[in-house]
């Protein structure tokens, strides 16, 4: 019976040390992974020149935009669109302004680097050559061990895009005054954004798209009428590019409005300069009723969707040089 | 190396004529060559003349021991280097760079910020124009994230 009675006490023991460690490696796999997407979002070396990375053009203290109308491509190709914030991008099915095919972050990711239409990074055809210069990397050399178990085999492109994915999916904001007010009533919304928050969630109808917590419906819209003109010669359908259906054209992603205020220029060709003129430019029944009074109210109220703490955040700034693996 | 060079600097003082450039970049059409500096005991042989364009040589990346880390760093196979500059008054001073290296201007550890920034004119190889607000004294000027490894520079004075 004690016999009995020691085995069962062993195995249980056993098990809860086995779930421990295998708790412990998960965490660290996906701590390199992250750490590793966040490195690789820094870096030039996955553009064709080295010139450019991911933080490009996606900088943090614009709440990962550039504040560009569209940034060319390191070889100075024109760009489609306006580069679209990366705030809770992770909690998105739909990604980039208009496309609702790609499978994940990773697989987005992908699109700077070796798209061609446009050419961002210009990496098409040339994927061996950052196998090449990661492998170099005596960092990237431990953390793709760390992060995949597979040696030198774990550094391929696959993982890149997961790595990448991993860093992006911690870009969380959600502690706007907004987000501070719903949580604790000390921290007061000034009189303006009181009345202009009203006016978003009543009147104006705002979050009917740019529903919270997200401030977007993670959908597409047509709310430009008018045929698209491209900036560059670059054909623009919106939507339509992707599914191919006509009933998409000119149909764009809802942009989430968090952090708004540090994103300028908007739309999805950067056409627009002020929040002021991006309300206005909705060709939506709704804007004729609106006055300035109240259009300035919802962009008190926006200002305080923006996350100070999102783009002051150490864990998304530029790594340090030192890897501490 | 030297043919190259002289290709290059007949190739922009070429481009650079076709347009009547303004006053404060007119120098742009004359360039003296100038090689980067690698490190800071490089530094002396590195010197940037006011108001005097340069067509200066950079290094690969990994070679370059910056003063000070660059906002933008370029990857391995990219081209930076590292310039000093003696600013003798206050005033607003632009910078004209043949190529989209980042530019990072230091004093005492300290980075100016720009004041302005554009394109350059279209058919005068300055692919971009930084203004600075200065105080007199001497500036590193460091060139990063660099997709060639020469380009133009110009420093002047223009307030």
């Amino acid at each position: 019976m004690r016999v009995i009675v020691k085995t069962i006490l062993f195995i249980c023991v056993y098990i809860a040390q086995m779930n421990g460690q295998s708790t412990q490696q998960k965490d660290e796999v996906s701590k390199a992974k992250i750490e590793l997407g966040h490195r690789l979002f820094y870096d030039a070396d996955l553009s064709i020149n080295g010139t450019m990375s991911c933080a490009t053009c996606h900088e943090q203290k614009k709440a990962f935009t550039d504040g560009n109308t569209m940034h060319p491509g390191v070889l100075n190709d024109p760009a489609k669109r306006n580069v679209p914030g990366l705030a809770n991008i992770g909690l998105f099915k739909n990604l980039t302004w208009a496309n609702n095919h790609l499978s994940g972050l990773a697989e987005q990711s992908l699109t700077p680097i070796k798209g061609t239409n446009p050419v961002e990074m210009g990496m098409n055809g040339y994927e061996n050559e950052i196998i090449k210069r990661l492998s170099q990397n005596e960092c990237y050399q431990k953390l793709f061990l760390i992060a995949f178990n597979k040696g030198n085999d774990g550094i391929n492109l696959d993982n890149v895009s997961l790595t990448l994915e991993s860093f992006e999916k911690t870009l969380i904001s959600k502690d706007s005054l907004y987000d501070q007010n719903l949580k604790s009533k000390q921290a007061l919304l000034s009189k303006d954004a009181q009345d202009g928050k009203e006016l978003f969630f009543g009147f104006a109808k705002c979050n009917s798209c740019h529903t919270a917590p997200l401030f977007s419906d993670d959908d597409f819209h047509k709310i430009e009428l008018q045929n698209q003109v491209s900036n560059n010669n670059i054909k623009e359908n919106g939507l339509a590019d992707i599914t191919k259906n006509e009933k998409d054209k000119n149909f764009f992603r809802t942009p989430s409005l968090r952090n708004a205020q540090l994103t300028s220029p908007y739309w999805h060709n950067g056409s627009v300069k002020t929040l002021l003129e991006a309300i206005q430019k909705h060709d939506l029944e709704i804007n004729q009723t609106l006055s300035i009074e109240n259009i300035n109210k919802i962009i008190v109220f926006i200002e305080a969707l923006t996350d100070y703490s999102f783009i002051n955040n150490p864990q998304y700034a530029r790594p340090d040089k030192e890897c501490k693996y | 190396m030297k043919i190259a060079l002289f290709i290059g600097i007949l190739f922009i003082s070429l481009f650079a004529k076709e347009v009547d450039l303004p006053l404060e970049l007119n120098a742009w059409k004359s360039l003296s060559y100038v090689n980067a500096a690698k490190n800071t005991n490089e530094l002396p042989n590195a010197v940037l003349t006011l108001n005097k364009a340069s067509f200066v040589g950079l290094h690969n990346t990994p070679k370059v021991v910056y003063v000070s880390r660059p906002i933008k760093e370029g990857g391995t196979v990219s081209y930076g280097g590292i310039f000093q500059i003696e600013i003798t008054e206050k005033g607003i001073y632009r910078i004209a760079l043949g190529n989209a290296s980042w530019v990072d201007v230091i004093k005492d550890a300290d980075f100016a910020k720009s004041i302005a920034h554009k394109g350059g004119p279209e058919n005068t190889g300055i692919h971009k124009i930084l203004d600075y607000s200065l105080e007199a004294g001497v500036y590193i000027l460091q060139l990063s994230a660099g997709g060639d490894s020469t380009t133009g520079l110009l420093v002047s004075k223009i307030k």
